[in-house]
């Protein structure tokens, strides 16, 4: 192989190097260290649940599925009971209440992003979204306790008291040493105190809308012209093309609402600081309670006595697990849209 | 042609229903008013933070430590910087070697997909269970919570972050440019070295910063490992001052004072993460990239 013969040409930045054997050594290097780091990272994932399983064992050993099924949480050593049920309770019941508020708002909002705001108001109310994305949770916290549960005690949940107070949810129980026993209960009971459920979904919902509304903004972007031009064409209604689009979607929309799921599941310092933090389980939007991550964040230093501490983590394993499988459903269904997109 | 063949179907849409385009009108409205709610939120959020953080707002704030008289949390401020720079130290690399494996190496085959799956469940995973794993890993051993403990798990919440941007960012590097360097005779190391990493440093960096702005706001993760601190210890294996810590602290007292420091904290606190955040958003303006 013959150099260059124009000297007007710059010289092969890459012909400095002819050593074969040094150049395979460093590409074998760098595809190695690369792949390093990506077993470094399986490795990590595999820890967290080698550490969790083996810091629950003694309580998996001795509490089992009974964890399950007792509302009980009583520390005191001697008379340990432990159950992950009021916890899991308000974990499901505050993660419902976000969504249940937040899924509808995140897909209006996305809509507005993509189907109705003209283009120079679309980036900025993204982009203003995405920052409500940005502000850390402890500050969502302290807002949620000093300025929303005021709020929610003197002006919020007064009128929600008159207007629900003869709603009644039968079937959720009190299980008291095990035994269960149903007891009718009011959707609204007691007085507003503003640290209750209705407080921790709340502060979940703002949590969760920009995780969603900026993935379903991205989904629905993906809605192709020519089915929207057809429509159009045979005299749909922008909401009967948008409703088009929706369904086109539903995937998409599908893994992000599981995403956003995933979020309020593990959201932990937002929650502890306006939920009330009482073990209960309680048909009342205006009782306090606890989650998964807020009774680790409260109680996992205290745990003084080897058993307590094993239920700290079976609570901790629970709490990975009830993520994961959202996750992995969110991504199942968002990795077919990516796929989609690729072969495109 | 037999005429039967081509019977038209049934338009779907029209006259089916008189009021239909009174219903879209409103839904149209329903969707503005959404949005309106999500950015009114954000407007009182931000704007009592601002409001509070700067009315309680002390030059002491600054430059003296909690147990000083007036009391202020310059140490926590300068713990957050270096819990975070800790953190960095070993999540940023990591995370890129992830990212240009993902990027440059990976194949189609179950492997690429398992490793993709492994990132994002490690970037689903509820950041106090990563807290929980840093203090089994390194505040048992050593009997003491301390600065490495709370920069290990920041670190673990990095990783994830830090590989999807830089993935994204190396895939953005148009695939004519390998070829031109494989081309002059580069080896696949040196297209990475000195054509890929060089044309992909900005969006490179902005993945960094939006990991920075991430785990800066991150309080859940340290109470077991940091634990915070009130005198000016920067030695990291001791237990770490930190602001997210302070709030949190400050947050459940009584003392008036207290909660009064923890408004101001607030908004230094969002203040940094929200500038970062912002200067990531221009800068990477018109690409791709998942900032949630």
């Amino acid at each position: 192989m013959t150099a260059s013969t124009d000297p007007t040409l710059p010289p092969n930045p890459f012909m400095d190097v002819q050593q074969n054997a040094f150049r395979r050594g460093v590409d074998k290097a760098t595809k190695a260290a690369a792949l390093g780091g990506v077993l470094l990272t399986i490795t990590i994932l595999i820890i967290v649940f080698v550490v969790l399983i083996h810091g629950s064992w003694m309580a998996l050993r001795q509490i089992g599925w009974h964890f399950f099924t007792t509302q009980a949480w009583n520390p005191v050593p001697g008379r340990d009971q432990y159950g992950v049920l009021s916890f899991l309770y308000g974990t499901g019941i505050t993660t419902f209440l976000a969504l249940l508020i937040g899924v509808p708002l995140s897909i209006g909002t996305a809509i507005f992003i993509t189907r109705i705001a003209p283009r120079w108001l679309a980036g900025p109310v993204s982009f203003l979204v995405e920052l409500l994305a940005a502000i850390p949770s402890i500050a969502y916290g302290l807002w949620g306790c000093f300025v929303m549960s005021p709020w929610l005690q003197n002006y919020l949940e007064p009128v929600l008291y008159d207007t629900l107070k003869h709603i009644k949810i039968i079937p959720v129980g009190k299980y008291p040493s095990g035994r269960i026993e149903f007891f009718p209960a009011n959707l609204v009971h007691g007085g507003p105190s503003g640290s209750d459920f209705l407080a921790g979904g709340l502060i979940l919902t703002i949590m969760i809308l920009p995780i969603i509304t900026a993935i379903t903004r991205d989904v629905l972007q993906q809605f192709p012209q020519e089915i929207e031009h057809g429509a159009y064409g045979l005299g749909a209604t922008w909401w009967q093309t948008t409703r088009l689009a929706l369904a086109y979607c539903r995937a998409g929309i599908f893994g992000a609402v599981m995403l956003g799921m995933a979020r309020a599941i593990g959201e932990t310092m937002a929650v502890i600081m306006v939920i009330g933090n009482t073990d209960h389980i309680s048909a009342s939007l205006f009782a306090g309670g606890q989650t998964m991550s807020g009774v680790l964040a409260n109680e996992f230093m205290e745990a003084d006595h080897p058993i307590y501490l094993s239920a700290m983590f079976y609570v901790a394993l629970v709490l990975m697990l009830s993520s994961l499988v959202t996750n992995v459903i969110a991504r199942a269904l968002l990795s077919r849209i990516d796929r989609e997109r690729q072969t495109a | 042609m037999n005429a039967d063949a081509i019977k038209p179907e049934p338009n779907p849409f029209a006259g089916r229903s008189p009021g239909r385009r009174w219903i879209s009108r409103g839904v149209m409205v329903l969707c503005t008013l959404c949005t309106a709610i999500a950015l009114a939120v954000l407007f009182v959020v931000l704007a009592y933070m601002g409001i509070r953080g700067i009315e309680y707002m002390t030059p002491a704030f600054f430059t003296n430590l909690p147990l000083q008289s007036p009391e202020g949390m310059r140490n926590c401020i300068i713990g957050t910087i270096i819990l975070v720079g800790l953190a960095s130290v070993l999540g940023v690399p990591i995370g890129m070697l992830c990212g240009i494996y993902m990027a440059e190496y990976a194949g189609k085959g179950w492997f690429t997909y398992a490793a993709q799956l492994v990132m994002d469940l490690l970037a689903g995973t509820p950041t106090i269970l990563l807290g929980v794993i840093a203090w089994q890993l390194v505040v048992v051993p050593l009997h003491q919570q301390s600065g490495w403990s709370g920069a290990l798990a920041l670190a673990f919440i990095m990783v994830p972050i830090v590989a999807r941007a830089s993935e994204e960012m190396l895939r953005l590097v148009p695939h004519p440019h390998r070829e031109a360097s494989a081309g002059l005779g580069a080896s696949k190391a040196q297209t990475l070295f000195r054509v890929i990493l060089p044309a992909a440093k900005a969006g490179i960096t902005t993945g960094i910063m939006l990991g920075i702005a991430r785990v800066a706001g991150e309080t859940a993760p340290l109470l077991f490992t940091a634990l915070g601190n009130d005198q000016a210890v920067y030695n990291p294996s001791q237990p770490y001052p930190s602001l997210t810590l302070k709030i949190w602290q400050y947050s459940q007292s009584a003392e008036p004072a207290w909660r009064h420091q923890a408004w101001t904290a607030v908004l230094v606190l969002v203040t940094m993460v929200l500038l970062f955040t912002a200067a990531v958003r221009f800068t990477v303006r018109g690409k791709k990239v998942n900032v949630i």
